[in-house]
C-alpha cells in the first residue's frame, strides 16, 4: 500500500513541479528553460518567509505574486520578441535561467537552507501510516489541474489562449488581444512554477541549483504531453510510477533517470506522445 | 429600409500599397465605399483581394495610402481596435476553430459573456439552425453550415462595416441564397456596409450595389452592379 501511496504522491508531486512549464509552452509553444530557476524563486520565497519569522503558509501567495510579476517582466523583455524564434527563445531563457541562480547566489549565498515544514506528521490512510504532506500534495495536485481546467474550460481567458493554441492568426483577425494574452499566460505559469518551489521545500533542501535538477524531468514530461494537461497528468502517473518502482526494486541512481529515459522512448515511438489523452 | 443615397462614404481607401516582404500585392489603390453599400471586389485568383481585406484590417500593414473609416484614418490601426469600433470579417483560410463548439466560435466575437445572449439572437434570425446546434463541434459542420457559421460570427456585434472573403465558394444555390438573404436584411434593417470580396460573378452581381475587379493589385475596373454589367466583368475575369 505503500508502494501505491508513493506512486500516487510522486506523480503528484511531478505534475505540481511540471504543470507551469506546461501552461507556458502549450500556450506560447516557448520551452522556458528557466523553469527551474523559478522553482528557485518560489523555494527562496518559503526562505525569506521563514526569515521574517512569517506562517509558512504566506510563502505560497508570496511565491506566486514574486513568480507572476518576475514572469510578466522577462515576457516583455526578453521572451515577446523571440516567439517566433523558438530555438533562440530557448537558449534566451537557458541563460536567463544561469542569471537568476547567480543573483540567488549573491543575494543568499551558496549555503544550503531548509525551511519550516508546511505540514508534519502522518495520516492513517488505507491501512497504512504515511506522510500527511506527501497526501496533501496529491490533493494540491489536484487543486491545480481542477484549476487549471477551469480556467481553460471554463473562463474567457481560457476560450481566448485555446483559440491562440488553435489558430493564432485567426485569433488576431478577431480582435483578440494575443500580446496581452500571451502575457497574462507566461505570468500564470512562472507564478504557479514558483508556487511550487514552495511546495517542494518540505521534500528538499534549498540552495541556488536545486531547480535544475527538477527541470530535465519537467521538459520531457511535458515534451510527452505536448499541450494538454489531461495528457501530463498520465503521463506523470505512468513515469512517476515507473521512477517508484525502479528506484525501489533496482536502484534509486536508476530512478532517478527513469523519467527521462521513458519520456525520451515513448517520444521516439510517437512524436505526440500522451497528447492525444 | 437603409437608403444608400446620398450617404457619406463609410471606408476610403486613398493610394494605398501593401504586400509581403519585397513583394508588392496592392499597389496605389484607391476606392471609396458609401455608408449602407454592398461592393463585390473580383478578380482572378493571385490578384490580391484578400491582402487587401487584411490590409484594411491591420493584418498586413500598408506600405503607403490612408485607410480612413468614417473619415477617420485607421491606417497602422490593430484588428483588435478595428472589430472594437464596429468592423467584422468573415476571413476565408482557416477561418473556423473546428475544435470548438459553435457556442464557443460565437463567443469569441462578443467582447463580454454578458453581450452573448443578445448577439445570438440577433445571428439566429438569420440562420436558426445554429440556436439547437450551439454544442456541436464546428468542425462537424457541413461546408455550408461552416459558412454560415463564419458570417454569423461576423455579425455578432452588428458591425457597421464586414469584410467578407469569398463566402460563397463552393456552396450550393440554396445556401448562397440564404447567405444573399442575410447580407440583405443586414444592410437594410442597419445600413451596414459590406465589401464582399467574390469570385462568384452571378451572386456577387445579385447582392451588390456597385462592383470593382481588382488587376494586379490595382482597381482594373468599376461600375454599377446590373444584370446587363455580366459581360463585362465576365471579360475580366477570363483566364
Amino acid at each position: 500500500m505503500t508502494l501505491l501511496l508513493d506512486i500516487v504522491t510522486t506523480a503528484a508531486i511531478l505534475f505540481i513541479v511540471s504543470a507551469g512549464l506546461l501552461a507556458i509552452f502549450g500556450v506560447l509553444e516557448i520551452v522556458n528553460f528557466a523553469h527551474g530557476a523559478w522553482l528557485t524563486v518560489g523555494a527562496y520565497c518559503a526562505v525569506v518567509a521563514g526569515g521574517l519569522g512569517l506562517n509558512p503558509w504566506l510563502a505560497l501567495p508570496m511565491a506566486f505574486v514574486t513568480g507572476a510579476v518576475l514572469g510578466g517582466v522577462t515576457e516583455r523583455l526578453i521572451v515577446r520578441p523571440l516567439y517566433a524564434r523558438p530555438l533562440d527563445a530557448i537558449l534566451a531563457t537557458w541563460g536567463l535561467g544561469i542569471v537568476i541562480g547567480q543573483l540567488i547566489t549573491l543575494w543568499f549565498g551558496r549555503d544550503v537552507h531548509f525551511t519550516e515544514n508546511l505540514l508534519s506528521g502522518t495520516i492513517h490512510v488505507l491501512g497504512t501510516s504515511y506522510s500527511l504532506y506527501r497526501i496533501f500534495a496529491l490533493a494540491a495536485a489536484v487543486v491545480i489541474g481542477l484549476g487549471f481546467a477551469f480556467l481553460l474550460e471554463g473562463t474567457r481567458l481560457g476560450l481566448s489562449a485555446r483559440a491562440i493554441i488553435m489558430n493564432e492568426s485567426l485569433a488576431r483577425a478577431l480582435g483578440l488581444d494575443t500580446t496581452r494574452i500571451r502575457l497574462v499566460t507566461f505570468m500564470i505559469g512562472t507564478g504557479l512554477t514558483a508556487l511550487a518551489g514552495v511546495l517542494l521545500t518540505p521534500l528538499t533542501s534549498v540552495d541556488p541549483t536545486m531547480g535544475v535538477a527538477w527541470l530535465i524531468g519537467s521538459f520531457m514530461l511535458v515534451m510527452v504531453a505536448g499541450s494538454s494537461f489531461g495528457a501530463l497528468a498520465v503521463a506523470c502517473l505512468v513515469f512517476g510510477g515507473a521512477q517508484v518502482l525502479v528506484s525501489t526494486f533496482i536502484s534509486p541512481i536508476l530512478g532517478g533517470i527513469t523519467v527521462a529515459v521513458l519520456s525520451a522512448l515513448v517520444l521516439r515511438i510517437s512524436s505526440k506522445g500522451f497528447a492525444r489523452v | 429600409m437603409f437608403d444608400t443615397a446620398d450617404t457619406g462614404a463609410k471606408l476610403t481607401l486613398d493610394g494605398v500599397s501593401s504586400g509581403y516582404g519585397p513583394i508588392a500585392i496592392i499597389r496605389d489603390l484607391s476606392l471609396s465605399i458609401r455608408r449602407g453599400e454592398i461592393f463585390a471586389l473580383m478578380g482572378k485568383n493571385g490578384m490580391g483581394k484578400t491582402t487587401l481585406l487584411k490590409t484594411i484590417l491591420g493584418l498586413v500593414p500598408a506600405r503607403a495610402g490612408d485607410i480612413r473609416l468614417d473619415d477617420q484614418s485607421i491606417t497602422g490601426a490593430s484588428p483588435k481596435a478595428l472589430i472594437r469600433s464596429g468592423v467584422g470579417y468573415a476571413p476565408q483560410e482557416q477561418p473556423l476553430f473546428t475544435d470548438l463548439s459553435i457556442r464557443d466560435n460565437l463567443r469569441l466575437a462578443v467582447r463580454s459573456d454578458r453581450d452573448l445572449d443578445t448577439a445570438l439572437d440577433h445571428v439566429f434570425t438569420h440562420f436558426p439552425f445554429l440556436r439547437d446546434r450551439l454544442a456541436q463541434k464546428a468542425g462537424t459542420l457541413s461546408g455550408g453550415e461552416q459558412k454560415m457559421l463564419i458570417l454569423s460570427r461576423a455579425l455578432m456585434l452588428k458591425p457597421d462595416l464586414i469584410l467578407i472573403d469569398e463566402i460563397s465558394e463552393g456552396l450550393q444555390p440554396t445556401v448562397i441564397a440564404q447567405i444573399a438573404r442575410a447580407l440583405h436584411a443586414e444592410r437594410d434593417q442597419s445600413g451596414t456596409t459590406i465589401l464582399l470580396v467574390e469570385q462568384n460573378l452571378n451572386f456577387a452581381l445579385e447582392v451588390a450595389d456597385r462592383w470593382a475587379v481588382l488587376k494586379l493589385g490595382e482597381i482594373d475596373d468599376s461600375g454599377e452592379a446590373k444584370p446587363e454589367s455580366r459581360e463585362r466583368v465576365l471579360e475580366h475575369l477570363k483566364i
